[in-house]
C-alpha cells in the first residue's frame, strides 16, 4: 500500500471538513473490507484516509414503531444480523447480512459501508431495496435523506458529493403483516458475491421485488411489481413475472457468470421467492 | 505381530503446529534481510527488444537488479527447457522479465515499476490443439537442441515437447470385431494447487562462495541440483534447507521461484535475499495443471468386453514444460485406466502454449485422465445396457492381467476395493427424486497410479544412535502436511523396537540429510520408508556384531527386542541399545568400533525403460496402487446446483503404516477432487489468467463437504515395506469422474468438461427438454 | 508520519509505532515477531490471518495496525500459555485436524471465538463459522469434529 496520511477525527464536523477539503484524494475507512483491498491492488491511492469509527453516535442500531429502524454508519453485519431487534422486526435484513463474505469480514464490514461501495451484488441492498430504506446524508451544505433507490447511481458509483458522508440508514416501520426472503445465487455455497440476487418482501397482498448483481446497480422491479397487483399467483402469472423482471435488468456476462445463466437464475429466483412469500410450498 | 506400524500414532509435528509455533520460509528473519520483487511481461508471447534498469538502479533503498543475462543457462528436470528469468523473448503473461532487491518491499514494487521494457508481440498459441498445427507459431525455436530425460521425446521444429505412445496388438483388427464403437471427447481446464502457504525463497551467499537457500520445497535435492546447473556452482557449494511446507500437492516441486533469489543473493555482499510471492504471484507464476483435450475411440464386444481402445490425450503445457512433458507420459503409460484391454493405441502428447507453467500437480496426469476415461466408460456401459459398476468389474485388471504397457500384474486389491464401496454408497438403492425439484443419482470411478519417477533415482536414510539411546533419523523426505515425518518414523521405530517418541526425525537440509529424489509421486513411504529400513537394519546389524563380541555369543542367536540386544537363548544376556551407542568397551577399559550410524540406500528394483514406439515395457513402474469412489448426487433442476451428499472411497494402499493419517488424507483427497469437479477452473483469456485470486478461483469450504466413508484394503505389495504403497495422489482421481457419472444418473445429462458448474448442468438439463 | 499505538497483545500491553499503511497482520508478523498468523491471500478470501480483536475474529490483513490502538488483541501464540494447549487446540491434535498446519492457526481462532460466543453450536453452525477459513489439506470434517467435541465437553478439558 502506499503510503498515507491516517487521520481519526472524532466529530461529524471535523470529517465532513476533512472530505470537503481533500475531495478524491481522501478515501472513508469504516470497515475496511473493501477500501484496503483496493488500496492493496493499487485500485485507489488515496493520499488521505479518514476513520471514521471514532464519531460518536453512529454506531448503534435503534428501533421505534414512530421512526422504524434506524443503523448508524459503523454497524457491523455481524452487529445488524445478530440484532434482536433486527431479527424480530426485520429478518430479511438480518439474512442478508449473514451472506456477505465470512464471519471475520462480517465483523468489520459495515452496512453503510456495503451500500456506499454501490456494488451492483451488494446483499444489503436488495433488502433495503424492497424496504423502502433511506439514507441520511450530512455535508456541508446540511442534512439530507433520500430513498436508497436514488442513491445507486451506476456501477460502483453512489450520488454522495465532494464533502458528503452517509451518517445512517432507516428502514421504515412496516405497518402490516409482512414476511420477506432474500434469494442468494452464488458458484459457491459459502463466502461468494452474488452472481445474482433477489428479494422478495409481501406486504399484506403487496409485493415489492428488487435484484442485485443484473444491472449497474441493485434495482427496484417496478414494473414486475405491477404485473403482480392484485393478481393470484399461479405459475402462469410466475412465468410472467419471471420474464418482465427481465426485462427490468440487464444481466451481463463476467468471469464469474454468464449472462444466459443469470436470465435464467433471475426467473428461478423470482419465482421461488414469490412463493416463499406467499407461503405456497415449494416442493 | 507389528508394534509402532499399523498404529494410528499422533502426528509428531502436531503440537508445535497447533501452537503456531512452526516456522515456514516466510517466517523467517535473517539480519540484513533484502526483500525482492519481479517485474513481469504483460504479453503472452513477444521478443524482448529493450530493458533498461537504470531508474530502479538509482532508486535509493535499491541495492541490486538483474535480467535474464543473469541467469543464461537453460534448466528443468526432465527437459532443460526454462531459465529463471525470460532471456531474449517472453512466453506467458506474467514470466518474470527483470527482479529487484531492494531494503523493503515498497521499494522494491517501486523499483520494479521504473524498470522500462520494450516488446515486439508475436502470435501467440493458446490451446494444444492450434499448437499442434503445422503453421502454429513456435514457442521453443529451439527444442531440437534442448537436454532431456532418454525417457522423453520432443519433436523439434514443432510445439511438441513429447509424444509418448502405446502400440499394444492391434487396435483396427480390434474394432472391427467389437461389437460396438464409441468416439467421445472430453475437456479439463488449468486448475491451481492452491495450497495454503504462498511460495516464498530466501538465498544468501557467503565469502567462500558457498549459497544457501530456504524455501519450503518438496525436493531440496532437486532444487539443490537444478541450482547448480543454473548458476554453475558445484554441488557442494549450495545448500538447500527446507523450513515446514505448508501444503505442496505438487507446486512446490522442482523448482518455481528458487533460482531468482540467488543471482540476486551474489550481488548483496552477502546479504540474505527473500522473495515472497502474492496470491495471484502463485496463480500465474509457480505451477498449474495442465489442461487436456482427450479423445477415447472404444470397441466393446456384445457382452461387455473392451476389446480395443484408441485414446489421443492433447496436454496444454503451457510456456515451459520441463515438468510437464512427465505427466504426458504417465497419461500414456496410464493410459487406458485400470482396465484390461487387449488392443491399445495411445498418444499422449505435451504441446506448448502461452499460457502460464504447466506442472506437476497431485495426481500427476491421473486426475485428467481418468476424468476422461471413467465418463467414457460410464457412457459406454450405459449405451450397452449394462450397469456402470458391473461393466467395470468386469474388465478390470485383476492378478494376471496385463497393462497397456505390457506389464503382467500381480497383487491387485481393485475388486476389492469395488466391492467396498459399491456397498458403502448402496449402490442397488436409488432415490431418484429427494423433491420436484431435487434429482438424486450415484457414480462410480475406478483409478490406478504407480509413482511417475525416472527408473533409476534413489532415496538414502542415516540412523544415528545417540548415547542415551535414543535416534535421531535422517532423511529428506518432506512432510507437507501428508505425515510422512509421523510414518516414516513409526518405520524406524518398528525396526528399532524402540517407540516413535525415543527417535527424532530430521529432514530437509541437504548439507545434512541424506539424498532424497523428490517428495512426489506417491513414493514417499515405498521409498524412503525402505531406505529407512536398510538403515534402521544397518545399526541394527552393527549392534548385534558388537553384542556378539560383547558375550561370545553368535549373532544370529541374538535379537533387537523392546531397545536391547538381548540374547534368544540366555535372557540375562542383553544390553541396551545406549551401551552399544558408541561402540563397545572391553573389560581392559579400550574400546572398540565407534559410535553406531545406520545407512540405508534404495533404488525401486528393475524398473525400466519402456520402446520408444510401442511403448512397451514388462516393469515400466514400480508399483501401481489402486481405488475406488463412489458418489451420491443431489442436483437442483431449476438452478443446475450441485450438492455432493456423501462420497465412498476404498484404496488398497498395500500396508497401512498409520492407517488413520491415510484416512485423513484420502478426505482432504475427495475435498480437493469436489473442487476441481464443481468449483476450479483457471479462466484464461489470450494468455491473461482473470481469476487469480480466491474471489474468482473458489475451492471448497467447510459448507462443501460431503459425507464421506473410507476403507482401506491391503493387498500386500512385495517390494513395500510391510507391502506398503503409496496413496497420497491416488485418494484425489476418481472424485469428478464419480461425481460427473452420479450427476449423469440424476438427470441424464452428460457434462464432458470440468468444471461441472451449475451452469452447464443447468444448460444441459435444458438442452434435453428441448 | 508513525503512529503511536497502544493495546494489549496475549494479555501484555504493547506500546509500538507505526506506519499507518501497515496492516495488523504485517505489524503481528513483522514487529511483533508473532507469525502465527499468516498471508495467504491478503485480500480477506482465505482466513489465515485471523485473530481475535476484543474478542471477535477478524481478517487482520484487513485491518491496519492503527486500527487496534486501545483494543485486545488475540493470537494463536497466546492461546496456551506453554505448558498447557488450549482445549481447542487439544482436540484437534486428538481429532487429526492438522496436515500441513498453514491454516490451522486461524482456524483455531475462529474456533475460539465461535465457541466463546456459542458454547454448543450444531454442526451447520460450526461450518458457517468457520466457512472463511481454507484448508487444503484435511478436507474439513476433522477440524468440524474437533470443534463439535469441545463443544460437546462444554469446553472443559
Amino acid at each position: 500500500m502506499k503510503k498515507f496520511e491516517y487521520l481519526k477525527p472524532d466529530s461529524i464536523k471535523e470529517t465532513i471538513s476533512i472530505l470537503s477539503q481533500f475531495g478524491e484524494k481522501a478515501q472513508i475507512l469504516n470497515g475496511g473490507t473493501d477500501l484496503i483491498v483496493e488500496m492493496r491492488d493499487k485500485v485507489v491511492q488515496p493520499e488521505y484516509v479518514v476513520d471514521i469509527k471514532a464519531i460518536p453516535g453512529i454506531d448503534k442500531i435503534t428501533y421505534s414503531e414512530q421512526d422504524g429502524l434506524h443503523i448508524g454508519a459503523t454497524v457491523t453485519l455481524n452487529e445488524v444480523s445478530d440484532s434482536k431487534i433486527v431479527q424480530e422486526h426485520y429478518p430479511i435484513l438480518a439474512e442478508a447480512c449473514k451472506t456477505v463474505g465470512s464471519y471475520q469480514v462480517r465483523n468489520r464490514a459495515t452496512l453503510v459501508g456495503n451500500i456506499c461501495n454501490a456494488s451492483p451484488a451488494a446483499d444489503t441492498a436488495p433488502p433495503l431495496l424492497v424496504l423502502e430504506a433511506k439514507v441520511n446524508i450530512v455535508g456541508s451544505d446540511g442534512e439530507k435523506t433520500i430513498l436508497l433507490n436514488q442513491f445507486f447511481v451506476g456501477v460502483k458509483k453512489n450520488i454522495l458529493k465532494r464533502g458528503e458522508i452517509v451518517t445512517s440508514v432507516t428502514v421504515p416501520h412496516v405497518e402490516d403483516e409482512w414476511t420477506g426472503v432474500y434469494l442468494k445465487q452464488g458458484r459457491r455455497k459459502d463466502v461468494d458475491l452474488a452472481t445474482v440476487g433477489v428479494a422478495v418482501v409481501c406486504i399484506r397482498d403487496e409485493i415489492r421485488i428488487a435484484l442485485g448483481a443484473v444491472a449497474p446497480t441493485p434495482v427496484r422491479a417496478f414494473k414486475t411489481e405491477a404485473l403482480l397487483r392484485g393478481k393470484t399467483i399461479d405459475e402462469s402469472i410466475l412465468e410472467k413475472a419471471g420474464k418482465s423482471a427481465l426485462t427490468e435488468v440487464s444481466p451481463i456476462s463476467d468471469v464469474r457468470s454468464s449472462q444466459e445463466y443469470r436470465e435464467e437464475i433471475i426467473k428461478v429466483l423470482v419465482r421461488r421467492a414469490i412463493l416463499q412469500v406467499k407461503g405456497v410450498c415449494n416442493a | 505381530m507389528l508394534k509402532y506400524v499399523g498404529r494410528s500414532e499422533k502426528r509428531v509435528d502436531g503440537i508445535k503446529k497447533v501452537t503456531g509455533f512452526v516456522r515456514y520460509t516466510d517466517d523467517l528473519k535473517l539480519s540484513g534481510m533484502l526483500y525482492a520483487r519481479i517485474k513481469k511481461s504483460p504479453y503472452p508471447h513477444a521478443k524482448i527488444l529493450r530493458i533498461d534498469t537504470s531508474k530502479a538502479e538509482k532508486l535509493p533503498g535499491v541495492k541490486v537488479v538483474i535480467t535474464g543475462k543473469d541467469v543464461p543457462i537453460r534448466v528443468g528436470l526432465y527437459l532443460e527447457d526454462k531459465t529463471f528469468l525470460a532471456i531474449n523473448k517472453v512466453r506467458f503473461i506474467g514470466e518474470p522479465v527483470a527482479a529487484v532487491a531492494a531494503e523493503s518491499e515498497e521499494i522494491a514494487e517501486e523499483a520494479v515499476s521504473l524498470i522500462e521494457v520494450d516488446y515486439e508481440e508475436l502470435p501467440a498459441v493458446f490451446s494444444p490443439l492450434d499448437g499442434i498445427k503445422p503453421d502454429a507459431p513456435l514457442i521453443h525455436e529451439d527444442l531440437g537442441n534442448y537436454k532431456h530425460a532418454s525417457i522423453i521425446l520432443p519433436q523439434s521444429g514443432t510445439n511438441i515437447s513429447n509424444h509418448y505412445k502405446i502400440r499394444k496388438g492391434d487396435v483396427e483388427k480390434g474394432f472391427k470385431e467389437a461389437g460396438f464403437v464409441f468416439k467421445n471427447d472430453f475437456y479439463v481446464p488449468h486448475i491451481q494447487h492452491s495450497a495454503i502457504e504462498n511460495h516464498c525463497a530466501i538465498a544468501q551467499a557467503d565469502p567462500e562462495g558457498k549459497i544457501t537457500v530456504w524455501a519450503g520445497c518438496q525436493s531440496p535435492y532437486a532444487v539443490r541440483r537444478t541450482l547448480a546447473t543454473a548458476f554453475n556452482i558445484p554441488l557442494n557449494k549450495i545448500r538447500v534447507i527446507s523450513p515446514a511446507i505448508g501444503g505442496g500437492f505438487g507446486a512446490k516441486a522442482g523448482t518455481t521461484l528458487e533460482g531468482i533469489v540467488i543471482p540476486l543473493a551474489q550481488q548483496t555482499n552477502y546479504r540474505p535475499v527473500k522473495l515472497s510471492f502474492s496470491r495471484e504471484d502463485v496463480f500465474t507464476n509457480t505451477f498449474i495443471r495442465q489442461g487436456m483435450y482427450a479423445r477415447i475411440k472404444t470397441g466393446v464386444t456384445k457382452d461387455g468386453r473392451i476389446i480395443a481402445e484408441e485414446n489421443k490425450f492433447y496436454w496444454d503445457g503451457g510456456a515451459y514444460t520441463e515438468y510437464g512433458v512427465n505427466i504426458a507420459r504417465a497419461g500414456g503409460y496410464a493410459s487406458t485406466g485400470p482396465y484390461d484391454i487387449p488392443n491399445v493405441k495411445a498418444d499422449s502428447i505435451c504441446v506448448y502454449t502461452n499460457h502460464p507453467v504447466g506442472g506437476p500437480y497431485r495426481g500427476f496426469g491421473m486426475s485428467e485422465i481418468h476424468f476422461a476415461i471413467e465418463q467414457n466408460l460410464d457412457i459406454v456401459a450405459h449405451k450397452i445396457g449394462m450397469d456402470p459398476a458391473e461393466f467395470r468389474r468386469k474388465n478390470a485388471l485383476k492378478d494376471g492381467s496385463a497393462t497397456v504397457t505390457g506389464q503382467v500384474l500381480e497383487n491387485i486389491g481393485l475388486i476389492q476395493c469395488l466391492d467396498k464401496v459399491v456397498k458403502d454408497i448402496e449402490w442397488d438403492k436409488r432415490v431418484k427424486k429427494a423433491s420436484k425439484i431435487k434429482y438424486r443419482g450415484k457414480g462410480i470411478a475406478c483409478m490406478y497410479k504407480a509413482p511417475s519417477m525416472p527408473n533409476n533415482v534413489g532415496s538414502s536414510a542415516i540412523v544415528k544412535i545417540n548415547e542415551d539411546g535414543t535416534v535421531n533419523l535422517l532423511v529428506t523426505a518432506m512432510d507437507l502436511g501428508q505425515g510422512s515425518d509421523t510414518a516414516l518414523t513409526q518405520i524406524a521405530a518398528e525396526i528399532l523396537t524402540i517407540p516413535t517418541s525415543q527417535i527424532s526425525i530430521v529432514t530437509g537440509d541437504t548439507d545434512c540429510t541424506p539424498y532424497e529424489w523428490q517428495t512426489v509421486a506417491s513414493r514417499t513411504i515405498y521409498c524412503c520408508g525402505n531406505s529407512i529400513i536398510r538403515a534402521a537394519e544397518d545399526a541394527k546389524n552393527q549392534m548385534l556384531r558388537l553384542a556378539s563380541l560383547k558375550f561370545g555369543i553368535p549373532e544370529d542367536n541374538l535379537e533387537l527386542k523392546d531397545g536391547q540386544i538381548v540374547s534368544k537363548i540366555y535372557p540375562d544376556k542383553k544390553v541396551k541399545i545406549a551401551d552399544l551407542a558408541m561402540g563397545l568397551t572391553m573389560p581392559d577399559g579400550s574400546g572398540i568400533h565407534g559410535p553406531i550410524i545406520g545407512r540405508g540406500a534404495f533404488i525401486p528394483p528393475d524398473v525400466k525403460d519402456t520402446d520408444k514406439e510401442t511403448g512397451q515395457g514388462d516393469k515400466p513402474v514400480a508399483f501401481w496402487t489402486f481405488g475406488v469412489q463412489t458418489a451420491e448426487v443431489e442436483v437442483d433442476i431449476e438452478t443446475g446446483e450441485v450438492k455432493v451428499l456423501k462420497i465412498a472411497a476404498a484404496y488398497d494402499v498395500g500396508k497401512a503404516i498409520n492407517p488413520e493419517l491415510i484416512c485423513v488424507q484420502i478426505e482432504g483427497g475427495i475435498v480437493q477432487g469436489l473442487g476441481s469437479a464443481l468449483l476450479e477452473e483457471m479462466k484464461i483469456k489470450e494468455g491473461k489468467v482473470l481469476n487469480p485470486s480466491f474471489v474468482d478461483y473458489k475451492i471448497p469450504t467447510t459448507g462443501d463437504t460431503p459425507e464421506m466413508k473410507i476403507s482401506i484394503v491391503e493387498v500386500p505389495e512385495p517390494t513395500g515395506p510391510w507391502g506398503a504403497r503409496g496413496i497420497a495422489e491416488a485418494c484425489m482421481v476418481p472424485t469428478a469422474p464419480a461425481i460427473a457419472n452420479a450427476i449423469f444418473d440424476a438427470i441424464g445429462c452428460r457434462i464432458n468438461s470440468l468444471p461441472i458448474t451449475a451452469e452447464k448442468v443447468l444448460k444441459a438439463i435444458m438442452e434435453k427438454k428441448k | 508520519m508513525k503512529h503511536k499505538i497502544c493495546f494489549t497483545i496475549n494479555r501484555e500491553v504493547k506500546e509500538v509505532e507505526v506506519e499507518p499503511n501497515k496492516t495488523l497482520l504485517k505489524m503481528l508478523r513483522e514487529d511483533l515477531d508473532l507469525i502465527g498468523a499468516k498471508e495467504g491471500c491478503g485480500a480477506g478470501e482465505c482466513g489465515a490471518c485471523t485473530v481475535l480483536v476484543d474478542n471477535e475474529p477478524v481478517n487482520s490483513c484487513l485491518m491496519l495496525a492503527v486500527e487496534v490502538d486501545e483494543k485486545e488483541i488475540l493470537t494463536i501464540e497466546g492461546l496456551s500459555d506453554g505448558i498447557n494447549l488450549d482445549s481447542i487446540q487439544e482436540s484437534f491434535l486428538k481429532h487429526n485436524a492438522i496436515q500441513c498446519g498453514y491454516c490451522t492457526p486461524g482456524m483455531v481462532m475462529s474456533a475460539k471465538a465461535l465457541l466463546s460466543r456459542n458454547p454448543h453450536p450444531t454442526e451447520e453452525v460450526v461450518k458457517e463459522a468457520l466457512a472463511g477459513n481454507l484448508c487444503r489439506c484435511t478436507g474439513y470434517q476433522r477440524i468440524i469434529n474437533a470443534v463439535l467435541d469441545v463443544a460437546k465437553k462444554g469446553g472443559k478439558k
